[in-house]
């Protein structure tokens, strides 16, 4: 079966399909045994249930399809653990023509939404509390205590001030005030959109800064109040709530909690007018010294909206969206200096460790990172600014919150309207669509043991027996916080197989997932996916045709870029071509130290192009790179799925022409052709490319000449696709349009495979490449060279 | 009344606004009883009043004892209490008397007045300044104006000619009016007044006034007071021998005589103008009221003041001259010495009794006292009424710093004066605690005196003075001495063809700067001395160069902070704050150099943004009380003009914004610190208003009053350490505040303990003040908040100051006290300086100082004005040095004198014990009179008491002072510190009044027919004076008490307060203006009282048999009470402790 089908119903790719089962063979795979799973894919046939899932008494899996069960007796036993359920009383008319739905062969994923009293396929329902009870009696760290509020934090109480009741998700507008005047004034008509917009139960709070963070009480009529924090001050979390007022006062015996009215985090429809009013009256802060870069405390206001947050212990999903349009330049997580003189740390500076403040800085934000967890916060970092605003040392806590980040030039910007606004989309029945607060747990077979995930996640620390010792990314655990899902959210999750195999090769073996989520309108989501695969033996054939090369390059991408954050680049490039020599030799047919002799199978043989690109690409090539961008490209292909992973390592490139269709050509320079426009899509921005030839038509204005219908529709084709294109994607790619020979066209020959070069004997008129860049030839070449040295 | 605050007004724009205060507040409350009488005799064919002048002292101390002193002062002071002049007046006596007193002089004049006297009513204040001369042209307002002008070229005119040239302007006017049309008519009393005074002066001086002056009532009243009086007295009595010896008193009198009754009348002078043509019956008088009438006006008159120069000399003139005191005693002594007054002196000088001879010296107490052991007997003894008490001083005196190159010793501190500075600074700016510098410490030691200056830089002039003038040197800056740095001053002495100059400071000989340089005149002063004002006044202003700034200017910052706690908006203070400063905004200094901030504070502080053009105002709070820092980088104080609106908003919303305001706590010291942070690069005033306990944050406080409590109780041991502050963050806050030129006035208003002894730590390290309202009353305490805060910021003053005051060589020196930063010893660091604050600087010898020589002291303060002018004010004062003890004694300034133990005394408390600190004042006191007993007196009685004639009333104002709530142990801990806090850049003037308050009789103000003077006599503080059917009034400079007693006539109460019963008083109490002619006088009265003191007194209604009544009788110093001795007995043990001393 296609990968990509099986994505479609599974939401799952595995790098191998087949296991081998012991420990050795695993390690001779060269690629990890991973699967990139997109937790709420959006599938076409996707069963809703309304009652609460059942649970394995003993190992927590989720009543599946590949559970045994006996209808007399009414048990099933679970696949994972073998463990005996006996269904619950809901479950009483069950029998082989009455199935659950979730018992369904067809249905290895379904989706349970909790809280609600509803009735059971069967009969009545009164399913809930084992789950929430099962894990909050299972949860162990203190870390998890949050999390664990699952069931507690939904129905509960803890929004002080606030009746929980209808509550929204929580947002909290940080906005910087050093902006130039008419940025300032774009940014202020977009939130007052957005505010607009939003649902009159979302809770929302406004931050602004400069050398000041500026807390506005929503609530206070009188006049315009902030709470003022020094922006050059650290301040714990403790202090932040103290200074905004809103710390829970010790509990006394015998008196209920104190709960302060506090003003700083209201339901839109409550503070509505005072909302606007502040944020019409966000006025650009003068800059107070020439030659210097305005003061800005993002840190302290980032940290005084996580302080507000967990104050107002809104845990139930919250957005900080961050709007900024210049680097930090003073108090914690400070980018730069403010003097004009001293530049803002590049790559270069970064591994010649002159970057002052980026250590302490990115320390800061990395701190910040178990807070956001543990509330449930999101941090969203908007950038606009023609120079770095210190993504790099922000990306941290975007990241494992699962934040957006969008770096772009202007608030003025489409992009950056467009992105707000889809963010703040609503579905059908109004809700937001956003998913907060999410939790991904893995249940495995006995045999199966889980290493860690890759992606916007935080391991919760819960160990328990499938749980590996070998930890890569976020490991130590079998389950994991999300604060943001969207549709597209895609973890790399790695496993291994356990030290003692008893497993026969092929049998059987499962991997179930556990989504928890809430929905925009903070109702609470489960989904369960269950998927089986067969151990195989070791020389199996199996193996090979198990092989998904897409998903394993989105693997080894994932994999290189966490490398890299950690080491200096050119190791993750040897480590990358060692992998790929170990791969070629182990499954590539040759004869030894016969460098022609060597051939890939089909099952294997894209996979060295794709390293080729990853090599050259901007996730680990990070010449032409300011550290703030390779920390959003990072990110994005952090979250991507393999499909949207591949074209940012590969970018895939169309040829359009008089000749027929649009037809996917080589990444090659060679496929620049003055009578064609190529439609090149690199995920960041897509490019059309017009043929010298094509160009001077244009200019001559032929597609308006009715003669010359077809030309016009030539020229049309790639516009629509390339709307399409970037419709579906946020942030939105830049586009580029772009003649042979212009300035522009740079965008596309960075990426060509420079087959042609300034050094190449045969140049006919086409275009070159001036690079010093191998080419694809030359790598592959190579590769056989090496590969075939034993 | 009316009058003198119309003034202001006028004069306000400018520093000089003070003349409303200047008017009053000089006016010494003794005189005031005199003046009525005057009033009511002079108007009648009274004249006879001029004996009233004469008369009444003596006769009302008695007039035996009177006569004795010349100063009659001691005597008379008992005599006083009738002061009720009138009375005196009546009595025919006066005859008599007034020959022999000098007094008489000034009654003479009111005899010319007497007969315009009537007009006088309205023009009161203004009449002073003005005087008469011009005055009565401009009466009308500008008296200030114009007639201080007047008045200084007269006097001056004579000798000096320089000043003219200045004035000018302003005299023409005035002169002008006054010569023809007005000068009679408006010659209200008041003018008549200031006139008396002026020419009675002048008459001595010398100078032409002399004609005008003598007949001038200034003579009146002083004679009588005089006596009492420190100024007049002193001399006085020094005078009459002199005079008796030398004849000088002749002159003087046969003048007088004349002018005797038309000046008692009234303020003669008015009438001058006019009167004069009646007048001139009186014979002299009249040629010199022409003359001085003409003469002033027509300051062009420099002939004319020649003129009357003449006129004058003969009266008085010439004696004085060679005479060693002229001065002072010129004024009054004159009078005396016409007669009787040795032998007449001294009579009245026994009180109690013996005729003490002590020629000079003199209030003799009744010796019996100390016989008897026991208090008892002293008093069976005594007569109460011929104890020594203030004699209140009547009319205005006119004061000329020198004469004859001379100093001259300066009126006392309490009188009205007018001064006219020949040379030596006003006494106003610097006084120092003995006119006569001993040569040695031995000496000093030996009379058991201090030598101390009391500094008042910016004092406030009356409105008759000249203002201060301005040099400017242009870029080379003023001439200074190259080793000292002392300025220029009259006193250096050029030499060499006026090629070199010898500084009178330091003995440095200097080259003249070249473009500097003038020829020296026969005399062997400069040519141009008279032309500049730097060589022949004791006080002028420099412009100071670039040299004297470290940066530009600073602008006139004030920033507001108002405690919002729950307490606060509660009691109704922070609305009351909120009102008081919207209201003084319109107050500010005009310009755009004028900015303006606001913050509140609870718990956090609350900044604003006044200055945005947005529909809302917008709060920024500072929650981090640990570590403040301030939330904006602009915009926090912004130039009032551009926030005008939106502040007045602002402040009319606060009250409402926090009405609801649940936080109790109050981070007052991180507040200050904040506004500090934001008021940093510029400095200026922080205005804080504070109504609870600060409980956290920076500089956080906790309770200690309960802990003192119990201390006290346990034995007050440790209980002065609840006056010390309870920590150093706020004194180490303070000082960098004072650093930065910041100066905060807390404004406490408060029902509850606040802990003032930290808190004032603030305001009196960076030269502020603190203000206090307990228990605050929301319906009484918000029109005194607003108007101490108008004042607060209206009054003359400047900010970013450096002080330092330079003494010849010999002297030097010891320390400086007072509310200011000390950083090094040498110089005064003021963030900010203005006219009510006063600074003590103590002096001790490092060498012997040469007899016959003159010491010099000079007082420079650079400052920057609130309009922005960077400043040097420099006041010289030349003293002469004696070797002769009895000089010493002769020389005392009681005021200053007793200003200084108080300032000492207030220091001493938070240290010492209680116990401790009264022993200390009445050693003090002992150790003088000891000293003077066993080296001065001439009389050996043992069984006499024997006090210097200057220092008379020690005793009582000691006896006082340890009566005072400071240094009692009943007092809550706050009221004390608040005290010992008051006390500390207390003015000289004030000192007096605030221990020994004055109280006068309110219930029979309709039955005294008014006159010029509104304030009626005042009544000793006995209860023996207080009665059932009387209504009192007692003041003390903050608080003023009605008492009420219980058998009052409920018609006159439901006049004054519109009740009738005295158990209907009400708790909290609003002086009301209701439509009868008693309830006008009373607040006529008490807005009076206001403009003297510079302040809007705290008005409380007190009953017998609450602790209102006990509050009020508290002030009854003279009584026994439990802890404390009568007066009587008092002087009693003080006599034995001196008989102790001499065996």
């Amino acid at each position: 079966m296609d990968f990509v089908e099986l994505e479609a119903i599974e939401g799952l790719r595995w790098s191998w399909n087949s296991w081998p089962v012991s420990q050795a063979d695993v390690k001779a795979l060269v690629i990890p045994l991973s699967i990139m799973y997109t937790p709420l894919m959006h599938f076409n046939e996707l069963p809703l249930l309304s009652y609460d899932p059942v649970i394995c008494n003993r190992c927590g899996a989720v009543l599946n399809p590949y559970a045994r069960v006996d209808y007399q007796s009414r048990i099933w036993i679970c696949p994972f653990c073998y463990q005996k359920n006996s269904f619950p009383r809901s479950y009483a008319g069950i029998g082989e023509n009455n199935l659950p739905a979730e018992l369904f062969p067809t249905y290895s994923t379904v989706e349970y939404q909790l809280g609600k009293k509803a009735s059971t396929p069967s009969s009545n329902s009164n399913l809930n509390h084992n789950w929430g009870n099962g894990l909050s009696s299972s949860s162990l760290s203190s870390m998890m205590s949050s999390s664990s509020s699952l069931v507690s934090s939904f129905s509960s109480s803890s929004l002080s001030g606030l009746d929980s009741r209808g509550v929204g998700p929580a947002f909290v507008f940080v906005v910087d005030a050093c902006s130039p005047e008419e940025e300032l004034r774009a940014l202020q008509n977009e939130l007052l959109l957005v505010v607009a917009q939003l649902p009159e139960n979302a809770l929302v709070g406004l931050v602004t800064f400069d050398s000041m963070v500026r807390v506005h009480d929503l609530g206070f009529a009188e006049c315009s109040r902030v709470v003022v924090f020094h922006g050059e001050r650290e301040l714990s979390s403790l202090q932040i709530k103290q200074f905004l007022g809103i710390h829970h006062m010790k509990q006394q015996l015998g008196k209920p909690p104190a709960i302060q009215k506090q003003g700083f985090l209201l339901p839109v429809s409550e503070c509505e007018f005072n909302l606007t009013t502040a944020i019409e009256d966000i006025h650009t802060s003068p800059l107070l010294m020439p030659g210097h870069r305005p003061q800005r405390s993002t840190g302290a206001a980032i940290s005084a909206a996580v302080g507000l947050l967990e104050g107002c212990s809104v845990n139930t999903g919250s957005r900080i969206m961050v709007f900024t349009s210049g680097p930090a330049t003073v108090g914690p997580g400070m980018i730069v200096d403010s003097d004009l003189g001293n530049a803002i740390r590049t790559h270069q500076d970064l591994i010649s460790g002159h970057a002052t403040y980026y250590r302490k800085s990115r320390e800061f934000y990395k701190q910040l990172s178990p807070r956001l967890c543990d509330s449930s916060i999101v941090l969203d970092l908007f950038a606009c600014s023609l120079d770095q605003v210190g993504a790099a040392e922000l990306k941290t806590p975007v990241e494992s919150s699962g934040g957006f980040m969008m770096l772009g030039e202007s608030f003025e910007s489409d992009q950056f309207r467009k992105c707000l606004r889809h963010i703040f989309n609503r579905d059908e029945d109004g809700n937001l669509k956003m998913y907060f607060d999410a939790t991904i747990e893995i249940v495995t077979t006995k045999d199966v043991k889980i290493c860690g995930a890759l992606g916007p996640c935080v391991s919760l620390q819960k160990k328990n027996s499938s749980v590996s010792e070998k930890e890569i990314g976020e490991g130590g655990t079998n389950t994991w916080k999300l604060g943001m899902l969207t549709n597209k959210a895609c973890i790399a999750f790695f496993f291994q197989v356990g030290d003692e195999q008893k497993a026969q090769p092929s049998s059987a073996f499962f991997i179930q997932f556990i989504t928890r989520y809430r929905l925009g309108n903070m109702g609470i989501r489960k989904r369960v996916t269950t998927a089986a695969r067969r151990w195989v033996g070791n020389h199996s054939t199996d193996i090979a045709a198990g092989f998904d090369q897409e998903a394993a390059a989105s693997v080894m991408a994932r994999l290189a870029i966490h490398e890299a954050e950690r080491r200096y680049v050119r190791d993750v490039i040897r480590w990358l071509d060692k992998m790929l020599i170990r791969f070629a030799s182990k499954f590539g047919d040759y004869v030894q130290e016969d460098p022609s002799s060597f051939r890939l199978s089909s099952h294997f043989s894209l996979y060295p192009q794709f390293m080729y690109y990853l090599r050259r690409s901007q996730f680990i090539d990070v010449f032409n790179s300011s550290p703030d961008e390779t920390a959003f490209f990072r990110l994005m292909l952090n979250r991507e799925g393999v499909v949207g992973s591949l074209i940012m390592i590969q970018p895939t490139l169309f040829q359009y022409s008089f000749d027929g269709p649009p037809i996917p050509v080589l990444l090659d320079v060679c496929s620049i052709s003055p009578d064609v426009i190529l439609l090149f899509d690199s995920y960041f921005y897509v490019v059309i490319h017009y043929g010298s030839k094509i160009a001077q038509w244009r200019k001559l204005g032929y597609d308006k000449d009715p003669n010359h219908e077809s030309f016009r529709k030539l020229l049309e084709a790639p516009e629509l696709d390339a709307e399409q294109l970037v419709a579906e994607r946020v942030p939105v790619p830049k586009l580029v349009k772009c003649d042979q020979h212009s300035s522009q066209a740079r965008f596309l020959l960075a990426k060509l495979n420079p087959s042609v070069t300034q050094n190449s004997t045969h140049t006919d008129g086409a275009d070159i490449i001036f690079t010093d860049d191998v080419s694809l030839q030359v790598f592959i070449d190579h590769l056989q060279t090496l590969a075939v040295q034993a | 009344m009316a009058a003198p605050g119309g003034p202001r007004p006028g004069n306000t724009p400018p520093n000089y606004n003070p003349n409303s205060l200047a008017d009053n507040m000089q006016n010494l409350l003794i005189n005031r009883p005199a003046q009525p009488p005057h009033a009511v005799a002079s108007s009648g064919g009274p004249r006879p009043s001029p004996p009233f002048g004469q008369q009444p002292p003596p006769f009302p101390s008695s007039a035996p004892p009177s006569s004795p002193f010349p100063g009659t002062s001691p005597m008379v002071r008992p005599g006083l209490p009738h002061p009720g002049v009138l009375p005196r007046a009546s009595v025919p006596p006066g005859g008599p008397p007034q020959a022999p007193l000098p007094p008489n002089m000034s009654f003479n004049r009111s005899s010319g007045p007497p007969i315009t006297q009537p007009p006088p009513p309205f023009g009161l204040r203004p009449p002073h300044p003005g005087s008469l001369p011009s005055s009565t042209g401009s009466p009308a307002r500008p008296p200030s104006g114009a007639p201080p002008g007047a008045f200084p070229p007269s006097g001056p005119s004579g000798q000096v000619v320089a000043p003219s040239g200045s004035r000018p302007g302003p005299f023409a006017s005035s002169p002008l009016l006054t010569g023809s049309p007005m000068p009679p008519s408006t010659i209200s009393s008041p003018i008549n007044n200031g006139p008396h005074a002026f020419a009675s002066r002048p008459l001595q001086a010398g100078s032409h006034f002399p004609s005008t002056g003598s007949i001038p009532r200034p003579p009146v009243r002083p004679p009588p007071s005089t006596i009492s009086m420190a100024g007049g007295p002193p001399h006085a009595p020094s005078m009459r021998s002199l005079y008796g010896s030398q004849s000088t008193s002749a002159p003087p009198g046969p003048v007088q005589p004349a002018l005797p009754f038309s000046a008692a009348a009234q303020g003669v002078p008015p009438p001058r103008g006019s009167p004069f043509s009646a007048p001139p019956g009186p014979v002299q008088p009249i040629p010199p009221f022409s003359a001085a009438a003409q003469g002033v006006p027509p300051p062009s008159g420099s002939s004319p003041f020649s003129a009357p120069p003449q006129s004058a000399s003969q009266p008085s003139g010439s004696p004085y001259g060679p005479q060693t005191w002229p001065m002072q005693p010129r004024q009054v002594a004159p009078p005396p010495p016409p007669h009787p007054i040795p032998g007449s002196a001294q009579p009245p000088r026994m009180f109690g009794m013996p005729p003490p001879l002590p020629t000079e010296s003199m209030a003799a107490i009744s010796p019996a006292m100390s016989h008897m052991g026991a208090p008892m007997a002293g008093p069976s003894k005594i007569d109460p009424n011929q104890i020594p008490r203030p004699i209140p001083s009547s009319s205005v005196i006119l004061h000329e710093t020198r004469q004859g190159n001379q100093a001259n010793p300066p009126p006392p501190a309490t009188s009205d004066y007018i001064v006219r500075d020949t040379g030596n600074c006003s006494p106003r700016y610097l006084r120092c605690t003995i006119n006569q510098i001993p040569c040695t410490v031995d000496l000093l030691t030996t009379s058991g005196m201090q030598l101390a200056l009391l500094v008042q830089p910016l004092a406030l002039p009356h409105p008759s003075e000249e203002p201060i003038e301005v040099v400017d040197f242009g870029e080379s800056g003023p001439v200074r001495c190259s080793r000292c740095k002392g300025y220029i001053n009259p006193f250096m002495k050029f030499i060499d063809q006026g090629r070199r100059f010898i500084c009178n400071l330091c003995g440095f000989t200097d080259e003249t700067p070249r473009d500097y340089h003038c020829n020296l005149g026969p005399d062997g002063r400069r040519r141009d001395a008279d032309d500049r004002p730097e060589l022949c006044r004791g006080t002028v202003e420099f412009v100071a160069t670039k040299e004297y700034m470290v940066r530009e200017p600073i602008p006139a910052v004030y920033f507001f902070l108002i405690d919002v706690s729950m307490n606060a908006i509660q009691i109704g203070a922070t609305a009351a704050a909120c009102s008081a400063i919207n209201q003084v905004i319109a107050d500010l200094p005009e310009g755009p150099r004028t900015m303006v901030g606001i913050a509140t504070f609870d718990s956090t502080i609350h900044f604003y943004n006044p200055k945005r053009a947005l529909q809302q105002p917008l709060m920024l709070i500072v929650p981090d009380v640990h570590d403040v820092y301030t939330p904006l980088q602009t915009d926090i104080i912004v130039p009032l003009s551009e926030c005008r609106q939106h502040l007045e908003l602002l402040l009319e919303n606060i009250p409402t914004m926090f009405q609801n305001n649940k936080t109790a706590d109050s981070a007052f010291g991180a507040a200050v610190k904040a506004a500090f942070l934001a008021m940093k690069s510029t400095g200026g005033k922080l205005l804080v208003f504070q109504s609870v306990l600060p409980s956290v944050g920076i500089g956080a406080l906790s309770t200690r009053e309960s802990e003192g409590r119990t201390n006290i109780s346990s034995g007050e041991k440790e209980a002065h350490k609840l006056l010390q502050p309870a920590d150093k963050t706020l004194k180490m806050m303070a000082v960098e505040l004072a650093e930065y030129q910041v100066c905060v006035d807390v404004f406490i208003t408060t029902q509850t303990y606040v802990d003032i002894a930290s808190i004032s730590v603030i305001p009196r390290t960076t030269g502020g003040q603190v203000y206090y309202y307990y228990p605050f009353s929301a319906l009484t305490d918000p029109a005194k908040l607003y108007n101490d805060l108008r004042w607060n910021v209206t009054r003359p003053q400047g900010f970013e100051a450096v002080m330092r005051v330079r003494c010849s060589q010999g002297l030097q020196v010891q320390e400086y006290s007072g509310n200011f930063c000390k950083r090094i010893p040498t110089d005064v660091d003021l963030p900010a300086i203005d006219c009510d604050k006063t600074i003590m600087a103590t002096l001790k010898h490092d060498d012997k100082l040469q007899d016959g020589s003159e010491c010099a002291f000079q007082c420079a303060l650079l400052y920057t004005t609130v309009y922005g002018q960077r400043r040097i004010r420099v006041s010289t004062l030349s003293l002469p040095c004696t070797t002769m003890l009895s000089g010493l004694f002769r020389s005392a300034d009681l005021d200053t004198q007793f200003a200084c133990f108080l300032k000492q005394a207030a220091s001493e408390i938070p240290s010492s014990p209680l116990l401790q600190v009264r022993e200390q004042v009445t050693n003090l006191c002992i150790n003088i009179l000891h000293s003077y007993r066993k080296f001065c007196a001439t009389v050996s009685s043992s069984g006499q008491l024997i006090l210097p004639e200057a220092l008379k009333l020690l005793p009582l104002y000691t006896l006082a002072l340890i009566k005072s709530s400071g240094l009692r142990t009943d007092g809550r801990i706050d009221d004390r510190s608040f005290w010992i806090n008051y006390v500390s850049s207390l003015s000289t003037p004030l000192a007096i009044p605030l221990v020994y308050p004055r109280m006068m009789a309110i219930h029979d103000l309709n039955s005294k027919e008014m006159d010029e003077s509104l304030i009626t006599h005042a009544i000793p503080l006995s209860s023996e004076h207080v009665s059932d059917e009387g209504i009192y009034l007692l003041e003390n400079g903050e608080d003023c008490l009605i008492y009420i007693g219980n058998s009052a006539d409920p018609d006159i109460m439901r006049q004054l307060f519109g009740i009738a019963l005295v158990d209907e008083i009400p708790t909290q109490f609003v002086l009301q203006l209701y439509d009868n002619p008693l309830s006008k006088k009373l607040n006529e009265v008490v807005n009076e009282i206001r403009r003297q003191r510079c302040s809007y007194l705290r008005l409380k209604l007190c009953k017998k048999g609450d602790p209102s009544g006990m509050l009020f009788f508290s002030y009854m110093v003279e009584d026994k009470t439990q802890s404390g001795l009568s007066y009587i007995e008092f002087l009693v043990y003080i006599h034995r402790q001196i008989q102790n001393k001499m065996s």
